[in-house]
Order: C-alpha cells, then sequence, then structure tokens
C-alpha cells in the first residue's frame, strides 16, 4: 500500500475521463437539455399567446354580436314606426275617400234634386199646357191665359 | 517504481465501459422527449447542475463535467465491490495474476490521483483569478496581517518573523484538503471491502461433513443474511462517498472562484 507509478497512471486515466466525458456525455446531453428547455419555453410562450389571441377574438366577437343586436333593434323599432305611419296613412286616405265619397254622393244628391225640380217643371209646364190647350180650346184668349198659366207656375214652384 | 495492474486495469475496464456507453448514447440524443438511457444521464447531469450552479458564484464550464466524471467514475469504481467478494480476484488467479483486488478506489493511489487533480485545479486557479490575494492569504494569515498594519516598527518586525510560522500554518490547512478528501474514500471503502471479506470467511468450510453440520448451515444462513445486508449498506456508503468527493470538489473550487474581499 504505497504511493508508486499508478498514482501517475490514474491521474492520467482521471484527466482523460474528465476530457473525454465532457466532449462525449456532458455537452451533447447538456445541449439536447439547454434546447429542449428553450423549446419548452417557446412553446408555453406561444400557447399563453393564443389564450390571448382566444380572448381577444372572443371579446370581439362578442362586441359584434352586440353591435349586430343593437342593429337589429334599431331596424326592428324603425320598422315599427314605419308600420305605425302607414297604417296612420292608410286610415288617413281612407277617412279622406269616405269623405270623398260622401261628398260626391251629396253632390249627386243635389244634382239629382236640381234635375228631378227641372224635370218637375217640365212636366208641370207640359200639364200646364195641356191644360192650357184645353183651356184654349175652351176660350181663345191664349196670350191672357198663357200669362196667367205662368202666373200660376211661378207661384206653384215657389211653394213647392 | 511499481505499477498496480489490478488498479490500472479495472479503472481501464471502467474508463472504456463509460466510454462506450457515451459513444453508443450519443448517436440517440435528441432534443424531444427523451427516454431510457438518456433519461437517466439527463437526471444525473441535471443535479449534477444544479449542484455546481448553487455553489459557484461563476460560471466555470469546465466544473460541471469534472464534477460528473468524479460521481460516476467513483460510484462505478465503488461499485464493483458488490461483486462476489473473490470472484475477480480468484478469475484473475486463474491467468497467473497474485493478489488481484478488484476495486480501484481501495488502492490509495486512485483517491490521491483524484485529490491531488483537484488541488492542482484549485491552486491553478487560486493564482490565476487573484494571485495577490493568496499569496497574501498564503504568507500573512493568521497572525501577521494585524501586525504589519500597525505603525510601530518593532510590531511590524515581530509581524515578518511570523511569515514561516503563517506558511506552515496556511500550508497544513490547504494539504489538509487533498488529504481529507482521498482518505475518506480510501478509508470507507478499504473498510468496507475487509468487512466484505471478513463476511465471505464465515461462509468458508474445510470440508462437505463441515459444511453439513449444524454449525456449518447456521454459519452459512448468518454469513448470507449478514453479506446482503452490508452490500446493501455498503451500495449506499458507495453512492454517499462519490456524492461527497463530488460536492467537496465543486466547493474547494468554488473557494477558489470566490472573488477577494480585500
Amino acid at each position: 500500500m504505497n504511493i508508486d507509478l499508478t498514482f501517475i497512471g490514474q491521474i492520467v486515466v482521471f484527466v482523460t475521463m474528465v476530457w473525454v466525458l465532457k466532449s462525449l456525455l456532458y455537452t451533447p446531453i447538456n445541449d439536447a437539455m439547454a434546447s429542449r428547455t428553450k423549446k419548452i419555453e417557446d412553446g408555453l410562450a406561444a400557447a399563453n399567446a393564443g389564450v390571448e389571441a382566444e380572448a381577444l377574438a372572443k371579446a370581439e366577437a362578442e362586441a359584434a354580436i352586440a353591435a349586430a343586436k343593437n342593429q337589429a333593434q334599431d331596424i326592428v323599432a324603425a320598422a315599427e314606426r314605419r308600420a305605425a305611419e302607414v297604417k296612420e296613412e292608410s286610415v288617413i286616405r281612407a277617412r279622406k275617400e269616405a269623405e270623398a265619397i260622401v261628398d260626391a254622393g251629396k253632390e249627386e244628391l243635389g244634382a239629382e234634386v236640381i234635375r228631378a225640380r227641372q224635370e218637375l217643371r217640365q212636366e208641370v209646364a207640359t200639364i200646364a199646357i195641356a191644360a192650357a190647350e184645353k183651356i184654349i180650346d175652351a176660350e181663345l184668349d191664349a196670350t191672357r191665359h198663357n200669362h196667367l198659366i205662368d202666373e200660376a207656375i211661378a207661384t206653384g214652384l215657389a211653394t213647392a | 517504481m511499481q505499477i498496480h495492474l489490478d488498479t490500472m486495469l479495472v479503472t481501464l475496464v471502467v474508463a472504456s465501459l463509460m466510454i462506450g456507453f457515451s459513444l453508443w448514447l450519443r448517436g440517440k440524443i435528441i432534443a424531444g422527449a427523451p427516454t431510457g438511457a438518456q433519461n437517466a444521464v439527463e437526471a444525473l447531469i441535471g443535479f449534477v447542475n444544479d449542484t455546481v450552479r448553487d455553489n459557484f458564484p461563476v460560471h466555470n464550464p469546465i466544473i460541471a463535467p469534472l464534477a460528473l466524471t468524479i460521481f460516476t467514475f467513483i460510484f462505478l469504481c465503488n461499485s464493483i465491490d458488490l461483486l462476489p467478494a473473490y470472484l475477480l480476484g480468484h478469475t484473475a488467479h486463474l491467468f497467473g495474476i497474485e493478489h488481484f483486488r478488484p476495486v480501484p478506489t481501495n488502492d490509495l493511489n486512485l483517491p490521491v490521483a483524484m485529490a491531488l487533480t483537484v488541488f492542482g485545479m484549485v491552486l491553478y486557479y487560486e493564482f490565476k483569478l487573484k494571485p495577490g490575494h493568496f499569496m497574501k492569504e498564503l504568507l500573512l494569515q493568521p497572525f501577521a496581517s494585524l501586525l504589519l498594519d500597525s505603525k510601530n516598527p518593532l510590531v511590524k518586525f515581530l509581524g515578518v518573523l511570523l511569515i514561516p510560522l503563517n506558511f506552515t500554518l496556511k500550508l497544513i490547512e490547504e494539504i489538509a484538503k487533498p488529504l481529507s478528501l482521498s482518505f475518506r474514500l480510501f478509508g470507507n471503502m478499504f473498510a468496507g471491502e475487509v468487512i466484505f471479506l471478513l463476511i465471505a470467511m464465515l461462509l468458508l468450510a474445510d470440508s462437505s461433513e463441515q459444511l453439513a453440520s449444524f454449525g456449518g448451515i447456521a454459519s452459512e444462513l448468518i454469513g448470507i443474511m449478514v453479506g446482503v445486508g452490508w452490500s446493501l449498506f455498503h451500495m449506499f456508503i458507495g453512492l454517499l462517498q462519490a456524492f461527497i468527493f463530488m460536492i467537496l470538489s465543486v466547493v474547494y473550487l468554488s473557494i477558489a472562484h470566490q472573488p477577494a474581499e480585500h
């Protein structure tokens, strides 16, 4: 049990082993571990970015839906307003038409009354003429009698 | 000068196995999800990296591979102890080699070689990183620095006189590091091996009648039980000593890397 040449040999073996293991085992594995760590970190960062993007998209979608709802409500309100207007317009128009019909009816009635009066007047005239003819047949003073007849018609019409 | 062929042979076999394993693994290293052997080696390297990072104030790329080599190499050498006590010795005997001692860490040369290599690195970094500070510490600690700061010339002269004493004390302090490092490993492994041989003697019998007797059978049973127990315990000791050697090397080197305080 003493220190001898083995000591030198062991130093050589040890130093060689440190060098060999460093280049063959430690460095490649360490590099692989480091690159994996980086990859995992990148992946986590990407996942976080994805989550954020999803939240953003969700918020945007919600905003779009809210805007669409508002728009729809506006459209419905406008449609309701328009319907009310249309209803009112049609009511007014119908009323006007009714009034026009009534007016036309009244005018027609007036015209009818006038026509009836004229017919009546002519009939009366005809009757009067017939009567006059008969009177003429009886008394041949046509001129005086016609004057009397006209007077009688005028008074008759005024009372009619 | 003589050379211990058994130590050299076993060390070279262990080293070749480690190199072969490294070469075999190197072709299969992937940066993706690791499997099998790469997993185990990565756990080991991660552990060594953590240990070095916890102790070192600065980054030195050689420390972690050094610690890894110390740990794995010593652990593998210690593990040879778990083979049956006389197996390798008797096998070697068949090839005409007398007095074959299989465990290289039982040979003082290996622990001393590793400890002195580490010690050499400590001295190298001490002189490289803070030469003035280390020389001052070597010559003026623990007694002289206060005396030399004094205005009184007589006290100052006393301080100069004390320099050899300081140097001796510091030398003992520094030499104690590799000495304790190597002797701790050697002592533990040597004692373990001796106990293995003693346990193996329980199993020895002169003849088949003796082996078949009640005492023989009891001795065999006790021997096997104690042998299994000691194997388990010694496996733990081998791991522990490898770890202690590694962590103390890292600590000594980290002390050399500490920035000078004054």
